[in-house]
């Protein structure tokens, strides 16, 4: 009603919120100061503190649970890794500068303009000598090694669901109203059975006498019993089972929008399958994809219940440090440091991403 | 279709959230207790009996119990921390003292589980359980004669071995087997045990300090050191579980009932506390968890299997310790066993 006193000039100056649009986001601002700024805040301050011997934080500055994560051996990796990533680039450029063809070559043949292509292989190799060295590091409280670790177990877990969660996601878009509504039911479904319970049931499918075990020695294809509970193998399932409709849900809604005539159009002017697929319809899903790759990857990185019930405990991912430092060992200090380090870590890729983003 | 569901599902929290009942706040009992160790049986035996709702809440270690209390998030009447713990809480006051006059059937206690160490005059904790950790062995697929710990960390059973998941038990094996006395926790202990904790360690499959027997059973390890009562329920179910109290000495522990100085429902948890020590319902509790039952009344009312089963009671006089308290060396213990897992 209020609308109709209204001049057209005040509707063109709402770009800033007004009262109302601040009364709208309120319930936003409220939820992000009390859930994400206040508690985000505490684990900060949290960092600088220590324990006293039953557990409790005592507030005093120092830098003690911060050293504890940075070994002093870092230093020297993460200098060693830049050199080798510099070193590759550095060689890179001079080639391609010393033979001009090169540069048109990469870019008809990856893709890619021989900047990126030339970033891409320095930190490749800047990443496979970090790795090479945080493994072969034998000092105690090795937190590097577990996030990588977390990192590439997190990796390997969305590639798979990328391979699983694409021609699934594909098929359900493409089908029928009917059809579509009763395979996204499906798809919804494991949700109304509580998280844990879906990771608890597969302990009874991998387990030494469990279901797969049985199934296979029944068929003769083994004699001994698998090994699958309590390995890496049994959490990288039980993540891609978990995540794979986080997956799915987004590239649907991607694949959903796909204008078949640019499909159709692609064949007619002569495509075949592979290249109508890579060259018409990934890049138009491509936004799913990626929301797809952030929805699995950054809690997977964060993950630890699956690796407790289907790991046993024993291969720490960063989440497992972190949860175990706020109940078992009881330093709250130590594990906001760690939280603190991974905010930061996520942070630095968020905006790199976006940067990269807003180039394209 | 999916906004549909969206749509319901939040209806469907908004609606629980505003018909959540009121409780009438004095018939109530938070109880705070180790998985795997008050029968269902029993707390809803209580509430019939005094129409008092119990809230059940667990956990897997003392440390854990320690770390959620101390965080006031949530109001806890009546805790479930074994000796060592109880010593430091009440060294830093957190305890309230018991009423006696509330506890007629404290007298059904055996007399050696009324004069402890950690309460000598049980101002503060009536004794739930007590038990040993032990080493268990799946006799089926190990023929090996298992004495001690250095029998059971051996090169040859990597991948098969299961463990509590706890800092101090792990500390407490190595320094068992290697002859140091358990409450002598300092920084030259903790050198000389890192070495052969990290040799330990590389071998075990599992860390499990809630069902420790469920791996055993699974058949996807064959050995390990577990509590006594999960051990007990592995013979129970199958012979071939045979349970050892390590030759170089074992812990021995001895959980109890006591009230956070904070409860809020203080009488309900004296009530329970009484409730539990009447001998029909502590032989309950012993049937479903069979731990060595310190009711003296409860124990006449046993089988005899019950009785006989060696996890339980223990014959013969076993080398047993219980923990004292080690205040900041127990940060010292945890970030050494952290440090271990992380540099695996």
């Amino acid at each position: 009603m209020a609308l109709e006193y209204r001049t057209a000039n005040e509707f063109v100056a709402t770009n800033r919120p007004g009262k109302r649009g601040w009364l709208l986001m309120a319930p936003l601002l409220t939820w992000l100061i009390a859930f994400v700024v206040a508690p985000t805040a505490i684990m900060f301050v949290y960092s600088f503190c220590d324990r006293d011997d039953i557990g409790q934080v005592v507030f005093t500055f120092n830098l003690e649970n911060y050293k504890r994560i940075f070994v002093p051996e870092y230093g020297w990796i993460i200098l060693q890794s830049l050199m080798a990533g510099g070193a590759v680039a550095g060689f890179l450029l001079f080639g391609l500068k010393a033979d001009g063809s090169l540069t048109a070559a990469i870019r008809e043949k990856t893709g890619f303009g021989s900047g990126s292509f030339v970033g891409l292989l320095a930190a490749t190799a800047g990443y496979l000598v970090m790795r090479e060295r945080v493994f072969a590091l034998t000092t105690g409280g090795n937190f590097l090694k577990i996030l990588f670790k977390s990192v590439e177990l997190a990796g390997l877990s969305t590639i798979i669901c990328v391979i699983i969660g694409y021609p699934v996601a594909y098929f359900i878009g493409r089908a029928s109203d009917n059809a579509r509504n009763k395979l996204l039911m499906l798809i919804m479904i494991p949700f109304w059975t509580n998280f844990l319970i879906r990771t608890y049931a597969w302990i009874t499918i991998l387990k030494a006498e469990g279901l797969l075990n049985g199934l296979l020695i029944y068929a003769k294809v083994i004699s001994e019993p698998l090994p699958l509970l309590y390995t890496p193998t049994a959490v990288i399932i039980g993540t891609v089972y978990a995540y794979l409709p986080f997956m799915i849900l987004p590239i649907y809604g991607s694949v959903e929008k796909l204008d078949n005539s640019l499909v159709e159009a692609a064949f007619d002017l002569g495509a075949g399958p592979v290249r109508a697929f890579s060259n018409i319809i990934v890049p138009l899903t491509r936004p799913g994809i990626v929301a797809g790759i952030l929805l699995v990857f950054v809690p997977a990185v964060g993950m630890f219940a699956i690796n407790d019930v289907l790991g046993g405990k024993r291969d720490p991912l960063i989440g497992n440090v972190i949860d175990q430092q706020f109940k078992q060992a009881r330093n709250m200090p130590f594990g906001s440091a760690l939280g603190i380090i991974l905010l930061l870590l996520f942070a630095i890729a968020f905006f790199l991403t976006l940067r990269k983003e807003e180039k394209n | 279709m999916i906004r549909k569901l969206c749509l319901g599902v939040l209806s469907l929290v908004a609606g629980l959230a505003l018909t959540a009942p009121a409780h009438a706040a004095d018939k109530e009992l938070n109880l705070f207790a180790w998985s795997e160790y008050v029968p269902q049986k029993v707390i809803d035996g209580f509430t019939k009996e005094t129409g008092i709702k119990v809230n059940y809440e667990t956990y897997a270690s003392n440390e854990e119990m320690l770390t959620k209390l101390l965080s006031g998030a949530a109001q806890y009447d009546l805790v479930q921390p074994s000796e060592y713990t109880i010593e430091a809480m009440i060294k830093k006051d957190l305890l309230a003292p018991l009423d006696k006059a509330k506890l007629s059937n404290l007298k059904n206690l055996a007399p050696e589980f009324t004069k402890l160490g950690h309460d000598p005059e049980m101002k503060y904790c009536v004794t739930w359980m007590a038990g040993t950790v032990g080493i268990v062995v799946n006799t089926d697929k190990v023929k090996d004669d298992i004495k001690g710990y250095k029998d059971v960390f051996q090169p040859k059973f990597a991948g098969k071995i299961i463990a509590l998941d706890d800092s101090r038990e792990l500390v407490t094996w190595v320094m068992n087997s290697k002859g140091l006395p358990i409450n002598d926790v300092n920084e030259k202990a903790l050198a000389e045990v890192k070495p052969t904790l990290a040799e330990w360690m590389k071998l075990i499959k599992v860390y499990d300090s809630d069902s420790p027997k469920t791996a055993l059973e699974n058949g996807d390890v064959t050995l390990g050191i577990v509590w006594s009562g999960e051990a007990a329920k592995l013979y129970q179910k199958d012979k071939k579980f045979k349970y050892i109290l390590p030759a170089e000495g074992a812990h021995m522990f001895i959980d109890s009932l006591a009230i956070p100085k904070g409860a809020p429902h203080k009488d309900n948890a004296h009530a329970f506390i009484n409730y539990i020590l009447r001998p029909e319902v502590s032989k309950l509790i012993s049937e479903e968890f069979p731990y060595t039952n310190p009711n003296a009344e409860a124990r006449k009312l046993l089988s005899p299997e019950e009785l006989a089963n060696p996890a339980s009671y223990p014959a013969g006089t076993p080398k047993l310790e219980l923990f004292h308290d080690i205040g900041k060396a127990s940060a010292e213990v945890d970030k050494l066993v952290t440090d271990l897992k992380s540099g695996q």
